[in-house]
This record gives C-alpha cells, sequence and structure tokens, in this order.
C-alpha cells in the first residue's frame, strides 16, 4: 500500500533558485527508503518539502490518501510524519525530559504525552536515566537517540531522518542504525537520508538516488548496492 | 559597616525595577534577535499612562499596572505586525531592527512631546516619599513597594516561561528555532506574542517608574543606556542575566554615588557597559555570538 506520494515537487529557498526539480516518489507503507546522492542534490530540502518546514512552488504531496500540498508542519505532524533533522536540533539548555516534552508539542493531553515519553525512554533507556540533564550535555550518540526519541513520542508512522550518523564515530552510528532496525520492526516507515550510502542502503529495502534535484534511480536498496554505477560514485568501489 | 549595608540595601531596592525593566528587552532579543531600542520609550510610554491615570482618575500608580500591561501588550503585537512580521526571514534581520527601533523610539519621543510637552512630570502618591525602617535600616517606601511589585511579576514570568505550554514554546524558540519549528511550533505567532509579553513588562515598568523617577519624552535615551548596560553585563538574551546584572549594577551605582556624588552614579552604568563591552562582550551567562 503506498502511504505517501510526491508527484512533480518543484522547491526553492527565499527566492533563490529551484532545488528540487520535479521529484516524484511513490512510498510503501512499512517500507523503509533511503536516499542518496551528491552534496546539493535536494536530499534535505525534500525532507523539509515534505514536513511543511518549506513550502513547495509546484507538485502534490498525498499521505494516507491526505492532500497535504500547503499544511503547516504542526498539521503534518498530527497527522503523523515526523522529521529528525539533520544537526539533531535539539534545544540544548533544555533538559533530556523537557526535549521529549516538546516532541509532543502538537498534543494537548499531557497524560498522553507523559506516557509516550516513557514508551520512548524503553526504547532508549540512556534517556530515562538522563532525564534531568540539559540535553547540550549529553554525547553525540546519545543526542542523536534524543532527537529520535523526541519523534517518536507523535507515534508516527512515518519518520523521515536527515543524516542521522552525521559527525558520529562508526560504532555509534551503528547503534543509531541498530535503533531504527526497531523502528522499522514497529512497522514504521522510514525513509533515511545518508551521507554514509553504504550503511543507509544496507538498512533499507528501496534506495532512491537524486540527483540535482531530481529522481534519476529507485530500486531495491541490495540492487542499488551492486550497482557498478552506483558503487563507482556514491559508494566507494571495493575490491 | 552600617552605612555600607545601608548603601547596599538602597541599591538592590531599585535593582528589582531595573531588573522589570530590563527583563522585557532581554526577552524579546532573546526569543527573535530584535535589539529593541524603543524598549526605555515603551516604558516612557507606559509611566505617562500610569501619569494620566494618577491625575485624572486618581489611580494609584502601582494599581496602573491593571491598565499599562495590557495596553502595553496590545501595543506590542501591533509594533510586532507593522514593522517585524514581514522582516523576520531578512539575513540582515539583527541589523535592521537596530535601526527600526531606534527610529521607532524617536517617533515615540516626538509623539509624547506634541501631546504632553517635556515637562518633567511623576506621579506622586504619598508612598512616594516616605520611608520604612527595618531595624537600623531604611527603605525609600516607594521603592521597596516597587521591587516588591517587580520580584512579584518576575517571579510570575519565570513560572509562565518554566511550566506553561507558551513557555515551552518561548524557551524552545529562543534556544532552536529550526528545531522549534520541526515539533510545530508556529515561531511566526511566538515572536509576536513574546513581542507583546516584552512590552507589557516595559508597561509595568512605566507604572512604577512613574512615582521613582521623574520623567519627560527624551528621559528614554537615558533609560535605554542604564538597560543596555544591564543585559549587556547579564548577557543579550539570557533572563537570569538581567536580573543579576540588575542587582550587581545598581548597587554599584549606589555606592558610587554615595561615595562620588549622584552625578556620578549614571555613569557607572555608561562605564560598565564600555568595560563589558570591551573585555567580555558575551556578558556573565551570554553565549559567544557565533560569526556567521
Amino acid at each position: 500500500m503506498v502511504i505517501l506520494e510526491t508527484e512533480d515537487i518543484v522547491a526553492g529557498y527565499g527566492s533563490g533558485p529551484d532545488i528540487l526539480k520535479g521529484i516524484s516518489l511513490q512510498v510503501e507503507a512499512g517500507k523503509t527508503y533511503c536516499i542518496i546522492g551528491p552534496n546539493g542534490a535536494g536530499k534535505s530540502t525534500y525532507l523539509k518539502v515534505i514536513s511543511g518546514l518549506l513550502p513547495s512552488r509546484k507538485g502534490r504531496i498525498t499521505f494516507k490518501g491526505a492532500d497535504l500540498t500547503g499544511w503547516r508542519t504542526d498539521q503534518i505532524l498530527r497527522k503523523g510524519i515526523c522529521l529528525v533533522p539533520s544537526d539533531r536540533s535539539l534545544f540544548p539548555d533544555m533538559t533530556v525530559r523537557e526535549n521529549l516534552r516538546m516532541g509532543g508539542y502538537v498534543l494537548s493531553d499531557q497524560k498522553q504525552i507523559d506516557q509516550r515519553i516513557a514508551e520512548v525512554c524503553e526504547i532508549f533507556p540512556i534517556l530515562g536515566e538522563r532525564h534531568a540533564q540539559q540535553a547540550k550535555t549529553l554525547s553525540g550518540g546519545q543526542q542523536q537517540q534524543l532527537a529520535i526519541g523526541r519523534a517518536l513520542v507523535l507515534r508516527p508512522e512515518l519518520i523521515m531522518l536527515d543524516e542521522p550518523s552525521l559527525g558520529l564515530a562508526p560504532k555509534i552510528s551503528k547503534q543509531i542504525f541498530d535503533s531504527i532496525e526497531i523502528l522499522k520492526r514497529a512497522g514504521m516507515t522510514v525513509i533515511i537520508v545518508e551521507q554514509n550510502a553504504r550503511m543507509g542502503l544496507e538498512a533499507a529495502d528501496w534506495g532512491v538516488v537524486l540527483d540535482l534535484g531530481k529522481n534519476s534511480f529507485i530500486a531495491e536498496a541490495q540492487k542499488v548496492l551492486q550497482d557498478e554505477r552506483i558503487q563507482e560514485l556514491y559508494l566507494g568501489k571495493k575490491h | 559597616m552600617t552605612q555600607i549595608s545601608q548603601i547596599i540595601i538602597l541599591g538592590l531596592s531599585l535593582g528589582g525595577v531595573f531588573a522589570l525593566m530590563s527583563s522585557g528587552m532581554t526577552l524579546i532579543f532573546g526569543v527573535m534577535r530584535i535589539v529593541n531600542l524603543a524598549h526605555a520609550a515603551f516604558i516612557v510610554m507606559a509611566a505617562y499612562i500610569a501619569y494620566w491615570a494618577f491625575k485624572l482618575l486618581g489611580m494609584d500608580p502601582i494599581l496602573s499596572i491593571v491598565i499599562t500591561i495590557p495596553v502595553m501588550y496590545l501595543f506590542g503585537l501591533l509594533v510586532y505586525r507593522v514593522l517585524f512580521a514581514k522582516l523576520i526571514d531578512n539575513p540582515r534581520f539583527v541589523e535592521l531592527t537596530v535601526l527600526i527601533t531606534f527610529g521607532l523610539s524617536l517617533v515615540i519621543e516626538g509623539l509624547l512631546s506634541y501631546f504632553f510637552t517635556g515637562i518633567y512630570r511623576s506621579t506622586t502618591p504619598r508612598y512616594a516619599t516616605d520611608t520604612l525602617n527595618f531595624g537600623p535600616f531604611y527603605f525609600p517606601e516607594g521603592q521597596f513597594y516597587a521591587t516588591v511589585v517587580s520580584i512579584i511579576l518576575l517571579v510570575g514570568l519565570w513560572a509562565l516561561l518554566r511550566y506553561t505550554r507558551l513557555g515551552y514554546a518561548i524557551r524552545a524558540t529562543t534556544q532552536n528555532r529550526t528545531a522549534a519549528k520541526t515539533v510545530g511550533v508556529n515561531v511566526h505567532q511566538i515572536s509576536m506574542i513574546t513581542f507583546g509579553l516584552g512590552t507589557a513588562l516595559a508597561g509595568a515598568s512605566g507604572s512604577l517608574v512613574s512615582f521613582l523617577f521623574t520623567f519627560f519624552p527624551a528621559k528614554h535615551m537615558e533609560w535605554v543606556t542604564i538597560i543596555l548596560a544591564l543585559i549587556v553585563l547579564g548577557g543579550m538574551g539570557s533572563l537570569i542575566g538581567s536580573l543579576v546584572g540588575s542587582f550587581l549594577l545598581s548597587a554599584l551605582a549606589a555606592y558610587v554615588s554615595f561615595n562620588f556624588g549622584p552625578t556620578w552614579s549614571p555613569i557607572t552604568f555608561y562605564l560598565a557597559l564600555f568595560l563589558i563591552l570591551l573585555f567580555r562582550p558575551q556578558g556573565l551567562f551570554g553565549k559567544k555570538m557565533e560569526l556567521q
């Protein structure tokens, strides 16, 4: 079943040029997609458009049959789409718990938020242990767990992770990808944008290649991994 | 010893009011990066409201905060809507706000001069000139009440920021605008409300200073410098910083005034502003501004 569909999305910043020049993609529910491509291909921009942080100039976004084009971020969050931005984007002077509470900002029921926070702390026990600590005192990996945890407070059906391994040591990146595995098992649809293309594709069902603001290629992640041209361009050929 | 303690008490009893005067400006800077040079002009405006409420209605100036707070809140929303709403995404926003708010302060000064002339005014409730005695120490009664009211309002502001949904949204917007947008905070709306809140704090300050100091339309020039000194010492955008800065500097000013004469008291603030900018531009609690 297709849960998210974007048709011919065109978008850019301010009065600048188009960064996205017509991206069309159908996302199957419960699958994991990894978007790869060179710098400036528009990967992060695409996620911003889906989450309502950047308006599209053209095109249509449908999610679970509803036309989300032109919706505000808070409406899109309530509908079940969450973004985990690339710089982890936490509230540095707030405690871990306050950060998680901000994850439920669009919900009005405080009890529900508290219950969801408890669930998140089961997935990421470290967040429960450090709940009273300021977010800026956490390590890089813990901050990424908090950023993902904050998105999970809304129990999204679609979670989008922008460069989850950015700036993390390989061992920590692996932990983060292990936690993505948990999201997949919970039945969430996941879209990952990843510089470390190999790692991203290995975690994914489908691979999408973006280039110059267009999707140039989509295939099963295993096939993308084995594609010789892709290997040369994005994966650093293994001999 | 008693003498020094008395001087410090005098300084501290003004500190609460200075803290209230500066809190609105630092709040607005923290959330929106608006350097509101018209903040003191807003205080003067509110002082005039308190003055006319006192003269025409016989209203107690402390009580007049029930007028100045809501009126200035609405005025703040209007100013934000008209002057800043469209500029907020401009890359040179901070510089623009300095110029715009400076211009705004001159417009307010001009209008106040036109309508109310440049005559020195102040409200004169009974307590403005009385003193309270506590053992060997005395408090000017007006300063004492004003500081108590200021502290109550500041605690209220703190509780609002700390415990309410609006407060969470304001703090989130202050700390990371992008992240706030990501979790669904309408940062434009929050900015507007925060500007209103900051202006409302100027409103309350205006009521209180109306009986502590004499004022006239151009008085805001002196006050804005003092406020800048306080919040720069504390760290721009840090509320706790502006509180600590206010108490430190007002105690210091009282001390200087006693030892070197009252003319030197305002100079304490200007000199402090100069020295802080020279040696610790981020203030006591501020973060170093990142160069972009």
